[in-house]
């Protein structure tokens, strides 16, 4: 896939037009972000791998959140924990940082409105809200295979209409005010915003280990060669998965930032016993 | 009068559920006596088998200064040599204090290290009785993997890239100082510990 830089002349009118779409999808954003949707079994292709890690990682079917989650519903959550409100949350769990962009322990405020993706969580927060609610953060191999599909397809990279809206975004400053969850198409599995919103935690983020072999902590140097990386790379044109992962390896599990939010997963429940 | 004791009994369990649910997710209970720092390890809730096969929670640890690395007991060139550098950080310090540091082993392997294979791995390499080893799920080992700054993964042939960290932890769990790597640093790690203890006195 030919990497483009998006025009900065863009038409106006498709913005309008999207615009239009996205009040017609606010209101299942409104809803709550309750419903999830079931992901199939598939597999996912690491992008840079090192020769000792596996070409395909098997995934099991599971279930992911439709949208990710809202100030809204992080709000219901401090309320009924206060251990996670911004002013008691402990330093080993969160950093300055946690709902930085809040007006207050239970105010989103101006800069935070109720239907758009919280941001500024701690990945301990994350792990916090999803075991609430009795689910978990999805895996990197599970959130990368559901974030893989398109529009109409379960592989996006094939259409140019989603890899235009992806690149789109990749280029643009992340939006400020962040915009409702809802407002936005619904993916082939029927998930919405994976792209073009926030970038999102995983439960295993921390194993993105750029430097390929932390065991090499003695001969780091040999490890950092610029485009090392993109040279052992599966998919070079893969992108915004090279985004990711560049991210994900410069977090720290007490750090959030003002565009990684987190959405929830959940294993299917086990099949009713065969007749 | 029957009827609301009937229903009171068959309602308590529904209000007892979320209340227990909430205290295992994310309410950082603190033990009785002294309230915990605030950048204490033992806040975490995360559960974890020793090889004796008992349930046990880092707060346990409180008490004693410790000394804590990951590792995975198949694994063959990175942990003998942590085995042997927490060994030798421990020769390191005054003889009281040596008695008193908690050496603690944590695995990353999920799958095989088993509290049997746990055994083991004390019995071949000789392990004093009073070192920990511990194991747990999938949740525990990455939630102290991020509370440590270790990273780690899981590779194809089941081996593990990790990092090499030995932290030091202060009786009430706070990080006091790690060593980062497989070279030096030895005498550092004592220095923290023996810090400690002058701090205490």
């Amino acid at each position: 896939m030919p990497l483009r830089r998006t025009s900065p002349a863009r038409p106006r009118l498709p913005l309008l037009a999207l615009l239009g779409l996205a009040l017609a999808a606010l209101a299942p954003a409104l809803r709550g972000g309750e419903a999830m949707a079931v992901i199939p079994a598939g597999a996912y292709r690491p992008i840079a791998r090192a020769t000792t890690d596996p070409e395909i990682v098997p995934v099991t079917a599971f279930r992911l959140d439709v949208l990710p989650v809202t100030n809204g519903e992080f709000l219901a959550f401090v309320t009924a924990h206060p251990q996670w409100r911004r002013s008691r949350v402990s330093p080993l769990f969160a950093d300055e940082t946690y709902l930085a962009h809040w007006a207050g322990d239970l105010d989103p405020g101006p800069s935070a409105a109720l239907d758009a993706p919280v941001v500024h969580v701690s990945w301990f927060a994350a792990r916090a809200y999803a075991r609430s609610l009795d689910k978990r953060l999805p895996a990197l191999a599970e959130w990368e295979l559901a974030a893989a599909a398109g529009y109409d397809t379960p592989s996006g990279r094939d259409e140019p209409a989603f890899t235009r809206d992806l690149y789109a975004w990749l280029s643009a400053p992340t939006a400020d005010p962040l915009p409702s969850v809802g407002a936005f198409r619904p993916d082939f599995h029927g998930v919405r915003a994976l792209h073009g919103l926030v970038w999102e935690w995983v439960d295993d983020f921390d194993t993105a280990m750029v430097t390929g072999e932390s065991r090499a902590d003695a001969a780091r140097d040999q490890n950092l060669f610029c485009g090392g990386a993109a040279a052992s790379a599966t998919d070079p044109g893969d992108y915004s998965a090279f985004m990711r992962q560049a991210l994900r390896s410069s977090l720290k599990a007490r750090q959030g930032t003002a565009s990684l939010g987190f959405r929830c997963a959940a294993d299917l429940p086990l099949p009713p016993s065969a007749p | 009068m029957k009827t609301s004791a009937f229903l009171l009994a068959a309602l308590l369990p529904l209000l007892a559920a979320p209340a227990a649910r909430a205290a295992s997710c994310c309410a950082p209970a603190l033990p009785a006596g002294e309230p915990l720092p605030a950048a204490s390890l033992y806040q975490s809730e995360v559960a974890f088998t020793t090889d004796a096969g008992a349930a046990f929670t880092l707060a346990d640890l409180r008490g004693r200064p410790v000394l804590l690395a990951m590792f995975f007991s198949s694994c063959a060139y990175a942990c003998p040599a942590t085995v042997v550098d927490l060994v030798r950080i421990k020769e390191k310090l005054p003889p009281a204090l040596r008695d008193e540091v908690l050496v603690v082993m944590v695995s990353f392997d999920v799958e095989r290290d088993t509290p049997a294979a746990l055994r083991a791995f004390r019995e071949t390499r000789g392990l004093p009785a009073d070192w920990v080893l511990l194991r747990g799920e999938n949740d525990s080992v990455r939630e102290i993997a991020a509370l440590l700054g270790v990273k780690y993964k899981r590779e194809a042939d089941g081996q593990f890239a990790h990092s090499n960290l030995v932290t030091v932890l202060s009786a009430d769990g706070e990080i006091v100082h790690q060593r980062a790597g497989l070279s030096g640093g030895l005498d550092e790690a004592a220095a923290a510990l023996v810090a400690l203890q002058t701090l205490k006195h």
